[in-house]
């Protein structure tokens, strides 16, 4: 086995320049591999973090039917009841409380229809980004005082800045038509495009009067301290608030059954980076397949001599693995180590994508992206592809079982 | 030769006769609409809005005229009083008096509910443009009553501007609209209006309560009760504007 060893490093070194370039191959895809997939599942951690902490949250608690269908009617009407069984979770690091209405929003002479949300500004600060996208103007203050803040394709649209006042109008808990003026206090812009044309947010306690809510909301948020909590977390609250003694039953919702979209847009785009690697792992086989064969074909006399100095056929064909496996390992630890010395790069550096800012926007990314590098992403690129190689070398290999000594000497 | 004639003019006339005798269906939901408002018309009305642990009820002020204009104010409850909607052809507006405000109500509204009732806001603005946005075709006649009831399959036109894929009339021989039957663009019946009485006000015969309900709910419906009505009867030439609206007459 040691000669074999021997024998085949030497081969792979006897053309050089091939060699050189079939291990290049293999390195540039396993250094592509890791790079890619480090930063696709990168972005879609940071994606589903920056999402949810803007105003979904990881759990949202809300009367049976309301999440289908938004009646003002459906509400949670004991918030404090919820909050005890919240408080008590391990799981559950912060909560807030939320009203909605849909309703009409109207500037001088234009008039849109939009969410307004009731929220408490302090809880809300804490379980949401929403306080830190303030771009103009100042954060609701809190209290019972017809502040609004909007966002800032909203305030496009009805063409107000803060300062402005704004007439609200739509119906209450009780059938009633709430009607007042709001002043705007505060712009923000999320960066999610839905919640800046049409979301308002006032105090809770003003959305309790204008809508007659007497002390009931529609949401409570929930955030948890990490996004594996988030399961046994729901498990946990939802048995709890079935124990709970309330006319209409409150049922958890988490985040993949609130915002369905986010993680099918993630398995869209993962599948479709799914085929763009195996487009690149089949380019890689064919080369490789290309070489080998090649060498086979170059080397027919050579392996009659060897046949006829009495190799036997199993012998010649696990030194033209043992070639292969040798190429493949090269090009594997050159590719992993140069794929992961980018990528942690990178990961320290952040990637600055100028120029994309509005697409990323729109789908709720930041605007530096992160790729993250772990055994994952070192490993499942590189094995694919060793695999693929070996399969491919195989053919060749398989070939040279098929030579007859005399024959063979005398091919061309 | 004399019975050969004979039976060749009974063919001849025999469907021109059922021609005569079948109105268009244009005409028919046409006449149905005019019974209902005549060229104007002043009323008071009960809206109850019903749902499984909830009921509201309220009055309602209306004037109408002509097919396309029309104005109405909350009477009671009191804490609604004063608000106001007006409807000039496809466009609607709502004053508040709390905010003493009047507003347009921008299309994406339109689909939103009135007041909060099974009603849309499109269903007003559009209740008699039908005529226009729809192509109506005679299905089917029965016989409810003694009285010859018309149905009336309308679906929507293709550029017109409506929210319905179909609608479906049952219109009574004597323009007493029975059923309006209200289709998405799959065909699926999605809301329902029936007449539950039928009554003569104002010297004419009319559906004096409706029962407005969607398909996929249970125990949720809007009954609009007609309490008075006076027909063509001399309005103000001023009463479908905007500054009317601030202004609900006493």
């Amino acid at each position: 086995m040691g000669i074999d060893l021997k024998i085949a490093w030497r081969n792979i070194w006897r053309n050089r320049r091939r060699s050189i370039l079939t291990i290049l191959a293999i390195a540039f895809a396993c250094l592509l591999l890791v790079f890619m997939l480090s930063f696709q599942l990168g972005s879609y951690a940071d994606m589903i973090r920056f999402s949810l902490r803007i105003h979904t949250g990881h759990l949202q608690i809300k009367a049976d039917g309301y999440q289908k269908d938004k009646d003002i009617r459906k509400v949670v009407s004991d918030p404090g009841a919820v909050a005890e069984i919240l408080q008590a979770q391990p799981g559950v690091a912060d909560y807030t409380f939320r009203a909605n209405a849909f309703s009409l929003l109207s500037s001088h002479d234009r008039t849109y229809g939009v969410m307004v949300s009731g929220i408490d500004p302090q809880r809300e600060a804490r379980v949401t980004t929403i306080k830190h996208v303030i771009r103009q103007g100042a954060y609701l203050s809190g209290g019972d005082n017809n502040e609004a803040i909007i966002g800032n394709l909203l305030a496009e649209n009805l063409k107000v800045g803060a300062g402005d006042e704004m007439v609200l109008l739509g119906q209450a808990r009780d059938g009633s038509v709430a009607a007042s003026m709001l002043t705007v206090t505060g712009i923000f812009s999320s960066g999610q495009t839905d919640m800046d044309r049409s979301v308002a947010l006032i105090t809770l306690d003003t959305f309790d009067r204008l809508y007659f809510m007497r002390g009931a909301v529609h949401e409570v948020v929930a955030v948890c301290p990490a996004l594996g909590d988030v399961k046994p977390a729901q498990a946990a609250v939802q048995k709890a608030l079935d124990g709970l003694k309330t006319r209409r039953h409150l049922r958890v919702w988490n985040w993949q059954e609130l915002i369905p979209g986010l993680l099918q847009g993630i398995k869209i785009d993962f599948f479709s980076g799914i085929i763009f690697y195996m487009i690149m792992v089949i380019v890689v086989a064919f080369s490789i397949l290309n070489t080998f064969l090649m060498a086979v074909f170059e080397r027919t006399r050579e392996f009659g001599v060897l046949l006829a100095l009495g190799v036997t056929h199993g012998r010649l064909t696990r030194l033209l693995l043992l070639e292969s496996s040798f190429l493949c390992a090269v090009g594997m630890v050159a590719g992993i180590t140069g794929g992961a010395l980018i990528t942690l790069y990178f990961q320290q550096n952040g990637i600055h994508i100028s120029g994309a800012s509005e697409i990323l926007k729109s789908y709720g990314l930041p605007e530096v992206l992160r790729p993250r590098l772990s055994w994952v992403t070192i490993i499942s690129g590189p094995a694919v592809v060793f695999a693929v190689t070996f399969l491919t070398a195989l053919y060749p290999a398989l070939r040279a079982r098929k030579l007859k000594p005399a024959a063979a000497m005398h091919a061309a | 030769m004399k019975r050969m004639i004979l039976i060749t003019l009974c063919m001849m006339l025999v469907p021109g006769l059922t021609i005569a005798a079948e109105p268009s269906a244009e005409s028919v939901i046409g006449d149905a609409l005019d019974q209902m408002r005549g060229l104007t018309s002043e009323s008071v009305n009960t809206m109850t809005i019903h749902r499984p642990d909830w009921e509201r009820t309220m009055t309602i002020k209306g004037y109408t005229s002509g097919r396309e204009n029309s104005i109405f104010w909350v009477l009671s409850p009191p804490k609604d009083e004063g608000n106001g909607t007006l409807k000039q052809q496809n466009e609607m507006w709502t004053y508040n008096p709390k905010v003493n405000r009047v507003i347009k109500l921008p299309p994406s509204m339109m689909a939103q509910s009135w007041m909060g009732s099974d009603f849309s806001n499109d269903d007003l603005a559009k209740s008699d443009t039908i005529v226009n946005d729809y192509n109506h075709q005679l299905t089917s006649t029965k016989t409810v009553n003694g009285k010859k009831v018309y149905v009336i399959e309308s679906p929507a036109k293709q550029q017109a501007p409506v929210i319905w894929g179909k609608l479906r009339f049952e219109i009574r021989e004597d323009n007493v609209l029975l059923k309006e039957e209200f289709f998405d663009e799959d065909g699926e019946l999605v809301k329902t209006m029936d007449t539950l009485e039928i009554k003569t006000m104002g010297g004419r015969i009319l559906p004096a309560t409706w029962k407005i309900y969607k398909t996929d709910v249970d125990d949720e419906y809007t009954l609009l009760v007609v309490d008075e009505i006076k027909f063509n009867i001399d309005l103000p030439a001023n009463l479908f504007t905007r500054s009317a609206l601030k202004n609900p007459p006493r």
